[in-house]
């Protein structure tokens, strides 16, 4: 059973729906990231996970414990730690005290709070600076109290909320890879919500892609880069040239599909849609452009095999980023940096049929 | 350009100089003599602090202090926390009743609650009437009726600088508390309320100082025993008494140095532990609570109860204006319009002195204020923040220094205090900070890209000022123009040192009709007048700037 199972929840702010009857489960020991662009209603899961929000429908089960259908469970007794946007790292407190504020509340004895307290600064790189003020530490600092003041209580629960965007880029990539190996270490079932997809990746055991109030797809970050549930999904994360089309044939032994497109009267895509497709179905043909295979020179005979002139070339050190245009339609590729080719020169793409998938 | 700055600095330093810096100085020089004699020395001073009676009213006035500012944060605590932050009906009005004595004189408040509460007032005529008590009830006389009329006036500064903290503090600072297991009150000792203590010490020491500026409240009601009363008496009626005028001065001084060092202290601390923008962006738009029906109700009955209180400022006034003979009965039963005729036909000088001492003041404050302000937000000119500085500690400034000073330094060496003008120059240098502030706030607001772009586009920084700057500035200059002017209808503690026949105002013909006892009627009507005028520019404040409670902007006084 999972550890936190999140049932049927609904909430909205006044007339805007901003968590639309989801189900979520997480479970014990990993690391559940909630992804989305903003206004999806990834916050708004993890503040009703929280206690912070009350829906309006639904409910919500922390270790077998319903925390909405038997009553109100106040934030406060919940046993979770979190960690927010802001840091909220209280500027009036020392680190010392921000840090065991919570210890102090549940009455536990002060020799323990003290050993506690030295564990938790220790393993977030903080021990030394406990009689520091907040406003005397740097943002990346600041966070780390955050993380501390959340761990310390060694809570069922870690909920953290886009907690290093308010970082600059090098601290951010640092930090992913700290919080994970710290949350891995202490076994805590938890809950990321994050924008960024890069950090998603890193972070996550498994990825829950939101879109407007909806849990879009669920999976390990491979799962969702390889196979996107749907067109936003893949937009999302990471980059896809959609080409718009229809279905003219369905192969019915390897559910390989013929599509046309503005492009071409016959594409062929063999990663079919999770969704079945049916002939005159409009969809979009996507393949990565990593995916894309790109010869100066036109290659054996293939099939998807494309001409097009370079519309854009962009040098980014270990690879080259065409802009291509195939009878109007700009695909993006991904070249070999040392590829003799520049703006308006012809080109030719291979849209592997094996790489090419099915959206709608 | 820069030449053309330096050049406005100049200017605007010498009108600072000779109307801020040079009063003042004649001030603090003054107290140094020595009466009967030409010599100067510190004896005044060692008097001053040796003489059991002068430091009896230090003492009393510090007792004064501590009381008046006890009380508006025990009452002010819970009123800010409702109004910040439980959703409810009819809030604006209630914010708007409660920080209406900002607005109104405090001498209307005195006069109000004497009529009401006094000896032989309207509750105590009603008390023994009924027979529930035999001997009237002495509700204000004394420290505790300075205490409950000083309070109520000041409650609006606790109050609006409370409710700012409680409005503006990240929510996801209380929100981590109540993550990490603190609940309700815990949470509100432990996180809300010491993230607010910047905000309210803002609020604190303009309430604190009030009791070492405010001299007529303690005249009126006979308690002569704090130091700005003393120090009125001594100047204005022992003038000719050499000896006591300086120990005076000396009290004005002392007051005065007391109202500069805790400012400063306040401004100084309040800079160093400012929490806000420490953490980035807020999510939520604060936390606004729906409270329960037992709280919600408890809310309203004590946000009435203040309000009735203030409320019966200009209730009381009003009655007291359409009446005569109303002495002895709980309610007038004689109405009459005789106090506005008397008012408006026999004295009509009053009103037009006022309207024209304060529109002249304002006049004065526009010409120096507006380039004060961009010189200050805009120009890297040396001496700007000084001056800026200069021109804030103003607020801190008790009246009648600026009052005793003006009339000290205008009076032999530049006889500017012969003619009428000292008046509106008076009003002009004591509610300078006023106007300036709000030019200022509204400067810092407009982007400036939007005067480069015009400079850019070929015109001067004259022309782009009045083209550009100006009319995008005037909404926020508008609003300091009517609160300036506000202020300085209002002003008694220093126009009463300067006015001389014929030039008294409003505030002025109030003191002196309540003076002289049986007139009463027509101060109150006076004084209902004042309310009714400043009620109807605060209208045209909440026009200008969408709202009754931005209307009431600002730390005010006598």
């Amino acid at each position: 059973m999972a550890f936190i199972e999140i049932k049927n929840l609904f909430k909205r702010f006044k007339k805007v729906v901003a968590v639309n009857h989801i189900e979520l489960e997480v479970n014990e020991g990993e690391m559940l990231t909630l992804l989305g662009p903003s206004g999806c209603g990834k916050t708004t899961t993890l503040r009703c996970i929280a206690g912070l929000e009350k829906p309006e429908e639904g409910d919500i089960i922390i270790d077998g414990k319903p925390m909405l259908s038997q009553g109100f469970v106040e934030p406060s007794k919940r046993g979770i730690g979190m960690v927010f946007q802001n840091y909220a790292v209280w500027p009036h407190m020392k680190v010392y005290k921000n840090v065991v504020y919570g210890l102090k509340i549940q009455k536990i004895p002060k020799k323990n709070i003290k050993e506690r307290a030295q564990q938790v600064l220790e393993l977030v790189g903080l021990d030394g600076l406990e009689e520091r003020y907040p406003g005397q530490l740097s943002g990346g600092q600041q966070q780390r109290v955050a993380l501390a003041r959340a761990l310390v209580g060694n809570p069922k629960v870690l909920l953290l909320d886009e907690p290093l965007s308010n970082l600059d880029a090098k601290l951010r990539e640092e930090l992913r890879f700290e919080i994970k190996s710290l949350v891995r270490r202490m076994d805590i079932t938890s809950v990321y919500v994050t924008h960024d997809q890069a950090e998603a990746m890193v972070i996550s055991d498994r990825i829950a892609v939101m879109d407007s109030g909806n849990v879009v797809q669920i999976g390990t970050p491979q799962e969702i880069y390889d196979k996107p549930a749907n067109r936003f999904v893949a937009d999302f994360i990471g980059t896809m040239n959609f080409m718009a089309g229809e279905v003219i044939q369905v192969l019915q032994d390897t559910e390989a599909v013929y599509v046309r497109t503005e492009f071409s009267d016959k594409m062929l895509c063999k990663t079919p849609s999770i969704t079945a497709t049916a002939r005159g179905e409009d969809v979009f043909a996507s393949i990565r452009p990593e995916d894309v295979e790109v010869f100066a020179e036109p290659p054996q005979d293939k099939e998807n095999l494309f001409k097009g002139t370079i519309a854009h070339k962009a040098y980014l050190g270990n690879f080259l980023y065409f802009f291509v245009s195939v009878n109007g339609t700009m695909i993006r590729v991904q070249a070999p940096h040392n590829l003799p080719r520049e703006e308006g020169d012809e080109i030719y793409l291979f849209l592997n049929p094996e790489k090419c998938m099915i959206l709608v | 350009m820069t030449r053309g700055n330096i050049f406005l600095s100049a200017v605007l330093w010498s009108i600072i100089a000779l109307f801020v810096i040079y009063p003042l100085s004649i001030l603090l020089v003054e107290s140094f003599k020595i009466a009967g004699t030409d010599t100067w020395g510190i004896s005044n001073y060692l008097e001053f602090f040796q003489d059991a009676y002068y430091l009896k009213t230090f003492g009393n006035t510090l007792l004064l202090s501590t009381l008046v500012l006890l009380t508006t944060t025990i009452f002010g605590i819970p009123l800010s926390y409702i109004l910040a932050r439980y959703r409810q009906r009819g809030k604006t009005v209630f914010t708007a009743l409660i920080l209406l004595p900002i607005v109104l004189p405090a001498y209307a408040g005195v006069f109000a609650f004497i009529i009401f509460l006094g000896r032989f007032g309207t509750v105590n005529l009603l008390l023994t009437g009924t027979g529930l008590i035999n001997e009237p009830i002495n509700f204000i006389y004394g420290l505790h009726g300075l205490v409950f009329i000083q309070a109520l006036h000041m409650l609006p500064f606790i109050v609006l600088s409370l409710s700012a903290g409680f409005t503006d503090i990240d929510p996801c600072f209380e929100e981590a508390a109540e993550v990490e297991g603190a609940s309700g009150f815990w949470r509100f000792l432990t996180v809300t309320l010491p993230l607010c203590t910047p905000t309210y010490l803002a609020g604190a020491v303009i309430v604190f100082l009030w009791p070492f500026t405010d001299w007529l409240t303690p005249l009126i009601l006979g308690q002569v025993d704090f130091l700005p009363s003393v120090a009125y008496i001594n100047i204005a009626y022992h003038f000719t008494d050499l000896h006591r005028k300086y120990m005076g001065i000396v009290a004005v001084v002392v007051s005065s140095i007391v109202c500069i060092l805790l400012f400063l202290l306040a401004r100084w601390w309040v800079e160093r532990k400012k929490y806000t923008g420490l953490s980035k962006g807020t999510t939520s738009e604060g936390r606004v609570i729906e409270p329960g029906p037992v709280v919600k109700v408890g809310s309203y009955v004590y946000m009435g109860f203040i309000a009735a209180l203030v409320l019966l400022i200009p209730i009381v006034l009003g009655l007291a204006a359409f009446s005569r003979r109303w002495v002895l009965e709980p309610f007038p039963t004689y109405w009459t319009l005789e106090n506005f005729r008397v008012i408006l036909l026999e004295t009509p000088h009053l009103i037009k002195n006022s309207f024209v001492f304060s529109g002249l003041a304002l006049l004065f404050g526009i010409t120096f204020g507006l380039p004060a302000a961009y010189l200050i937000v805009r120009t890297r000119v040396p001496g700007r923040n000084a001056l800026d500085f200069v021109i804030t500690l103003m607020l801190a400034f008790p009246g009648m220094a600026v009052g005793v000073s003006y009339l000290l330094g205008f009076w032999q060496t530049i006889p500017l205090a012969r003619y009428w003008i000292i008046m509106a120059l008076a009003l002009f240098a004591r509610r300078l900070p006023y106007f300036l502030r709000m030019a200022h706030a509204s400067y810092l607001q407009l982007d400036i890209s939007l005067e480069e772009a015009s400079e850019v586009s070929g015109a001067g920084k004259i022309r782009t000022f009045f083209n550009i700057s100006l009319p995008l500035l005037l909404k926020g200059v508008l609003v300091g123009v009517v609160m300036f002017f506000i202020m300085a209808f209002q002003e008694i503690s220093t126009a009463i040192f300067l006015y001389r026949g014929g030039w008294e105002t409003l505030p002025i013909g109030i003191y002196l009709n309540w003076h002289r006892g049986m007139e009463f009627g027509i101060a109150a009507a006076m004084a209902f007048l004042m309310i009714v005028i400043t009620f109807i520019l605060l209208l045209i404040i909440s026009r200008i700037s969408g709202g009754v409670l931005k209307a009431a902007w600002g730390p005010g006084g006598t």
